[in-house]
């Protein structure tokens, strides 16, 4: 397997066009926690992609006909054909959970609503030595929470590509910016820490305990500004260009998803972060696809009430996000990282949804896909949720998560897993 | 003096004898503690020896060894020679250094196990009913004789540094700086709660992660004050053309070389269009131009209105256009495209937004008659239009399909020779079922227009900028806080000092000053400049502990730390001006009370109201909890219940009305539609106002009303689907009755819904009471949540289990031996311990005001001050005040 690799001076990725400029170190070493070498087992997957669209899917379009290895690819998943063998499709798979919109948030948190999600839990236990834990995203309206704290505080998501793209190659102006305010803030650390000692001096012996707290965070926040300013020198440049406006307009939103992918294939290669979400919304707007302006909004075609041309043209709509999602994936299959090995075969990328069937808001049987992650894949794995004691998606969760080498045997309603036929 | 009430010698000794109770050596060691009221002569007639041979007689036989249940422990420390100062429930083969801890005074834990002790022995809990017992005289000769001990034992005070709450701090930002709206940095973690509220100085831990929020906050905070100069980009033109301009439900449509317009109604993404790439880089000032014509006009000689609108092109797309920023206003006449110009501010983000403002249609529900007279019209043209129309709603469901698709079947229907003609009923009907949903329809129809008029034509759009920089919004604001917070100071040094004191909430001395000056003066050393220094001084004053603790003194609370305690309690912000002129006299009773009265909150909206009624009776929970849908409890009717608690507590401090107010109330806020559909009560009914609060009077003695009748209190205590009874019961011991209730053993499975089947709860929670090791709590628990069994989970009154055959019995007998048959004879019990009850509510009040949980002591003077209060029959917001003036509210 591949093994955990050091930023090196100078070090060029392979195949791509980002190049990283070091100044005078002769190398920074950033051992991840997910890539920790001494573990017992070296964990498969490095780095955790989830895609939740917030319309769906057609599920005549999405499932195929048939379960196992020799399925006929579906007409939404036609678009992925040139992937058929590095992904395994789920049908049958859900949270059990209550109908409607606003249960759509319980996607990546199980039975509950904005519960610990799966891909905050990811990050906590990834992410804590990268420059960015986890980005949340999102093309269109963010209608939805889809990624919830620990403490089930619902994280906001960047909907403009230009502010991700500032954070991952910053230009001169922003990290003077960012650089003066930790050079400053970090000078005056010194004189704000001796008055705060001349304060504890002041207070009783109790208080001066509880005030150890304010001592012990305030050491660590100086060692991460300190960490920050030399990550700040490792500059990752790039010759990907961005329009120069935000196609934040609701009907430029197949645009900005086609961005946010290439946006996120350009975060995992230069390894800025090792999590990171995006939110496909779905309102109103009236899209343009091939010249063609379609004759209804997003959202009222997702209530086709079984009309068979709002059906062709919702499925026109959701061809275009597998479309986006299959250039993400070729993106990822062509590039590798230090070790030679394919970022695909190191990401684990979720595609899913919080809602089942939108033309009735319902909740069950949620389209979803897995790639990548160096699983067994391949195939459709139906499943009859009907049975007595049928798999959950939460189970899907759980062998994800274990594939991160996390020691976890629960998510939300789910107690099993999905080992069986992924790793086996 | 410390407040304090006894010595630390004090403590090593009774510590020391308590712990020590076969050793009567010690016994003479107790000595008289002067400084406590309570002490009488019981205590010295009662010694050690006879509390001993108390405990040998009842309860060694069971608690000496043997057994593994948590109460056994106890004692078999208690007896334990080696003797640890704490009652810890303790495993004695791990006894290794007990030596150590023969002077440790009672810690907080064993503090309130001891009043656990003390609570069983007189709540007859304990010796159980089959076992020997001691008579009343030798129980009440014991329990006084505990009191004196836990008295003695017990401190006033003792709250350590308490840490700004996540609502404190935003509070607070917003009081110093003059902020509004200050939004906290994503992510900004939230409080645990600690007995109950997240304002305790213990629970409000401080971590690195918290601690870099608080430096974004802080950050935000400097930017707003002092933000960085900006610069003039170089200009740009954009030529935006029809098919780059944004299409929502059926707000436009491209036709030929121009984007048309057909409809006016509100909200800008069913009615408006706006360049899909064009946003302002920075506020300043463009030139717009605008390319228009009119299409088919319905008349000539009225010109078509265009109204041009500025939004942030981030902002939601339901907005409506008259929330907007007009820039022009333009009038087409010409059907051959006109060009128009003029020269537009825009902030930055912001784009241009078209409407046309005198369109024919408007989808807008109140505008009905405008769409039924264009149907109409549209039919006087073709007699066949309505026909088709008909017959394409017949389809899909009765519905027909909305925008484009159902616009191109109209028109297939129209071609058709065969196609049916309708009955003039049916015409009427046609047009009752598309007036009935204007929205839907409209989007339909809207395509007629498009294509045969009347519309408005776009056919470029221009903008170019900015020519220069202008002061927007966001610049005014930045001036607007500069000038509160240092406009007064002539100096340099004088803004530092302006923001320092502003900031730590107290003059600050001058070796402090002299500390900050340095900060500033190093800056600027370095080259930077005023606004500069000054933005660092501030983001690094957000990060002291002198800004984000309070409480944080010596042993006792000066004037500043009491001012602050006292407006966080009432106001959840830093004192104000009035307060901070009175500071020095606040030791006087008479102006401390003054100052709360006039900070005591009479309105239902006010932070604390909120605050403190969500945590003591658990309303925020209902945030969190979906009810099922059988019980037709709208979302709305959801907020309208957590209204009311709020609005009823305002009430109840606003007018001062009795304790026995909140048991047993002639009132209550609530909504028409919950007021009929949960409490019974019919009001006026008008369907528009049916979600609005009002008072509305109830009948005393009655079911509903009270902290024992709130819907929002039911709710709180189910899941949202089924009542859970277990859950109402510690709520009442635990929220009305101020008792605590020790956390289920490990090893019993819970009460869960899903094994009610053909049992009734009542029959589940029987299993609890004659079971051993359950009884002993659940006797005291269960019978409080039964009585409560006939409100379901919204709080409607039942007669019946769901899916349980025969009537609901709600009847129960509550351990001290009262029996009660339903709620009503709940209210009348807890009126005759209503000593007990306000008891509960001043300890929560004085557990969130001080920030620490209240000690025996405490407990004791509460009881005291709500025992005067019911006596002198006075009100809630004397009881509050009172509790105010009290030392346990001026203790650190």
């Amino acid at each position: 397997m591949n093994k955990p690799y050091h930023w090196n001076r100078r070090c060029v990725l392979r195949a791509s066009g980002v190049t990283i400029a070091l100044p005078g170190l002769e190398s920074i070493q950033t051992t991840h926690a997910g890539e920790a070498s001494d573990a017992l087992e070296e964990p498969k997957a490095k780095r955790f992609v989830c895609v939740g669209t917030y319309l769906g899917f057609y599920q005549e379009a999405f499932f195929p006909k048939q379960s196992g290895r020799n399925y006929e690819l579906s007409e939404l998943l036609r678009e992925l054909g040139e992937f058929r063998d590095e992904f395994t499709v789920f049908s049958g798979f859900d949270h059990q959970a209550p109908n409607g919109h606003a249960a759509w948030n319980n996607f990546l948190c199980g039975q509950t609503p904005n519960e610990y999600s799966l891909d905050q839990r990811i990050a906590d236990h990834l992410g804590a030595s990268y420059r960015y834990p986890s980005f949340q995203l999102s093309a269109g309206k963010a209608s939805q929470t889809m990624s919830h704290t620990k403490q089930g505080i619902a994280l906001p998501m960047v909907q403009r590509p230009s502010v991700l793209y500032s954070k991952l190659f910053a230009s001169d102006a922003d990290r003077h910016r960012t650089e003066y305010l930790l050079r400053s803030g970090r000078s005056a650390m010194d004189s704000v820490l001796e008055d705060a000692r001349q304060l504890q001096r002041s207070v009783s012996k109790a208080d001066q305990v509880k005030l150890g707290e304010y001592f012990d965070s305030i050491r660590e926040v100086e060692r991460r500004m300190s960490r920050n300013l030399e990550l700040g020198e490792v500059t990752h440049t790039t010759d990907y260009k961005l329009p120069d406006y935000d196609p934040v307009a609701p009907t430029m939103q197949l645009e900005a998803e086609k961005l946010m992918y290439d946006l996120m294939a350009l975060a995992i290669e230069t390894d800025s972060t090792p999590v990171l979400s995006l939110f496909i919304g779905g309102l109103g707007q009236v899209f343009t696809i091939d010249g063609e302006t379609l004759q209804a909004g997003y959202h009222a075609l997702s209530h086709h009430g079984n009309d068979p041309d709002a059906i062709r043209d919702l499925i026109r709509v959701e061809r275009e996000h597998m479309k986006c999602f299959a250039h993400f994936l070729g993106l990822l299959k062509s590039k590798t990282d230090a070790s030679g090995v394919s970022l695909l075969d190191s990401t684990i990328v979720l595609l899913g949804t919080g809602m089942g069937d939108a033309s009735r808001h319902a909740n069950r049987n949620l389209p979803t896909l897995v790639a990548g992650g160096g699983f067994n894949h391949g195939q459709h794995v139906a499943n009859d949720s009907s049975s007595n004691q049928p798999r959950l998606l939460g189970d899907l969760y759980i062998t994800l998560m274990q594939h991160f080498g996390m020691s976890v045997e629960t998510f939300s309603n789910a107690t099993r897993n999905l080992n069986d036929l992924l790793t086996s | 003096m410390s407040k304090r009430l006894r010595c630390n010698f004090a403590a090593a000794v009774i510590g020391g004898v308590l712990l020590s109770l076969m050793n009567a050596s010690l016994v003479d060691a107790i000595t008289p503690d002067e400084s406590n009221p309570n002490h009488d002569a019981i205590e010295e007639k009662y010694s050690l020896e006879d509390a001993r041979s108390f405990l040998k007689t009842y309860c060694m036989d069971c608690h000496v060894s043997g057994s593994s249940s948590e109460g056994a422990k106890y004692f078999e420390l208690l007896l334990n020679d080696e003797g640890l100062a704490k009652l810890e429930p303790f495993d004695r083969s791990e006894t290794a250094d007990g030596q150590s801890f023969q002077s440790e005074p009672l810690d907080e834990k064993s503090h309130q196990r001891w009043i656990r002790v003390l609570e069983v022995i007189e709540g007859h809990e304990m010796p159980p009913s089959d076992a020997e017992s001691p008579s009343s005289t030798e129980s009440a000769k014991m329990i006084s004789w505990v009191d004196h001990q836990l008295q003695s034992f017990s401190t006033l005070g003792g709250t350590p540094p308490r840490r700004l709450s996540r609502e404190e701090y935003q509070a607070t930002i917003e009081a110093v700086f003059g902020i509004k709206d200050f939004k906290l940095p994503s992510g900004f973690p939230v409080d645990r709660p600690q007995h109950g509220f997240n304002n305790l100085g213990e629970g409000l831990i401080l971590s690195p992660t918290l601690l870099e929020a608080y430096a974004e906050g802080a950050r935000s905070v400097a930017d707003q004050i002092f933000p960085p100069p900006r610069e003039l980009p170089d200009p740009s033109l954009n030529i935006v053309q029809p098919t780059d301009l944004v299409i929502s439900y059926s707000s436009a449509k491209v036709v030929g070389d121009a984007l048309r317009l057909g409809m006016k109604c509100d909200p800008i993404q069913r009615s408006c269009t706006w360049p899909s790439r064009f946003e302002a880089k920075v506020t300043g000032e463009y030139e717009v131009t605008v390319l228009l014509s009119t299409f088919q006009p319905a008349d000539v000689s009225e010109p078509m209105v265009v109204k041009i609108f500025a939004r942030d092109v981030a902002s939601a797309d339901s907005v409506s256009h008259r929330s907007l920023r007009l820039l022009e206003e333009i009038s087409v006449t010409s059907e051959s495209p006109e060009e128009f110009r003029f020269d537009a501010v825009l902030y930055e983000g912001q784009t241009v937004v078209l409407h046309w403002a005198n369109a024919v249609l408007d989808s807008d529900r109140d505008d009905k008659v405008r769409l039924r007279e264009f149907f109409e019209s549209k039919h006087r043209e073709n007699p066949k239009y309505l026909a088709a129309w008909h017959t394409m709603l017949e389809g899909e469901q009765g519905q027909g399909f909305r925008g484009g698709i159902g616009w191109e079947r109209v028109k297939t229907l129209l071609a058709d020779p065969d196609l049916p003609e309708i009955t003039e009923q049916q015409v009427e009907a046609v047009l009752k079922k598309i007036v009935g949903n204007p929205v839907l329809y409209a989007e339909t129809v809207v395509f007629d227009v498009f294509e045969n008029g009347p519309s408005l034509e776009i056919h470029r759009v221009e903008v170019s900028g900015p020519t220069r920089l202008s002061e927007g919004p966001r610049e005014q604001e930045s001036e607007r806080l500069r000038q509160r917070l240092i406009g007064d100071a002539s100096t340099e040094r004088d803004s530092i000092d302006a923001v320092l004191e502003r900031v730590f909430r107290r003059p600050v001395d001058k070796q402090t000053l002299n500390r900050w000056h340095a900060i500033y003066d190093q800056h600027v050393s370095e080259g930077f400049s005023a606004e500069q220094a000054l933005h660092l001084v501030v983001r690094n004053a957000l990060i002291s502990p002198r800004f984000l603790y309070r409480c944080l003194s010596g042993n006792e609370l000066d004037s500043y730390d009491l001012a602050t305690r006292l407006s966080y309690f009432l106001t959840m912000r830093p004192p104000d001006e009035k307060l901070l002129r009175k500071v020095t006299q606040l030791d006087d009773q008479l102006v401390l009370r003054d100052e709360a009265k006039r900070l005591i909150p009479t309105s239902p909206g006010s932070s604390w109201v909120k605050s403190f009624t969500e945590q003591w009776l658990d309303t925020q929970k209902l945030a969190d909890i979906m009810p099922d849908r059988t019980f037709k409890y709208s979302r709305l009717d959801q907020k309208n219940a957590k209204l009311e608690v709020e609005h009823f507590f305002a009430e109840m401090l606003r007018e001062n009305r009795p304790l026995r107010d909140f048991v047993d109330p002639d009132f209550t806020y609530t909504s028409p539609r919950v007021a009929k559909n949960v409490y019974e009560v019919q009001t006026v009914f008008d369907k528009k106002k049916a979600n609005d609060l009002l008072r509305i009077s109830l009948p005393r003695g009655g079911r509903f009303g009270g902290v024992l009748g709130f819907s929002a209190v039911m709710l709180a205590t189910s899941n949202g689907v089924d009542t859970q009874p277990v859950t109402r019961g510690v709520w009442v011991l635990e929220k009305l009755l101020g008792q605590t209730v020790p956390p289920p053993p490990n090893a019993v499975p819970p009460l869960t819904p899903d094994t009610r089947g053909a049992q009734s709860p009542r029959e589940l929670l029987a299993m609890h009471t004659s079971e051993g090791a359950c009884a002993r709590c659940h006797r005291r628990i269960d019978p409080f949540g039964l009585v409560l069994e006939s409100f379901d989970p919204v709080g409607r009154w039942r007669e019946a289990w769901p899916e349980v055959p025969g009537q609901l019995d709600s009847k129960v007998e509550i351990l001290d031996g009262t029996v009660i048959e339903d709620v009503r004879g709940l209210k009348e019990w807890m009126l005759d311990h209503l000593s007990d009850f306000g008891t509960s509510l001043g300890k929560h009040l004085m557990v969130y005001a001080t920030g620490r949980p209240m000690s025996y002591l405490e407990t004791k003077e509460i009881e005291r001050l709500v025992q005067h209060n019911l006596e002198a029959e006075e009100g809630f917001r004397d009881l509050l005040i009172d509790l105010i003036a009290s030392p346990i509210f001026a203790a650190k």
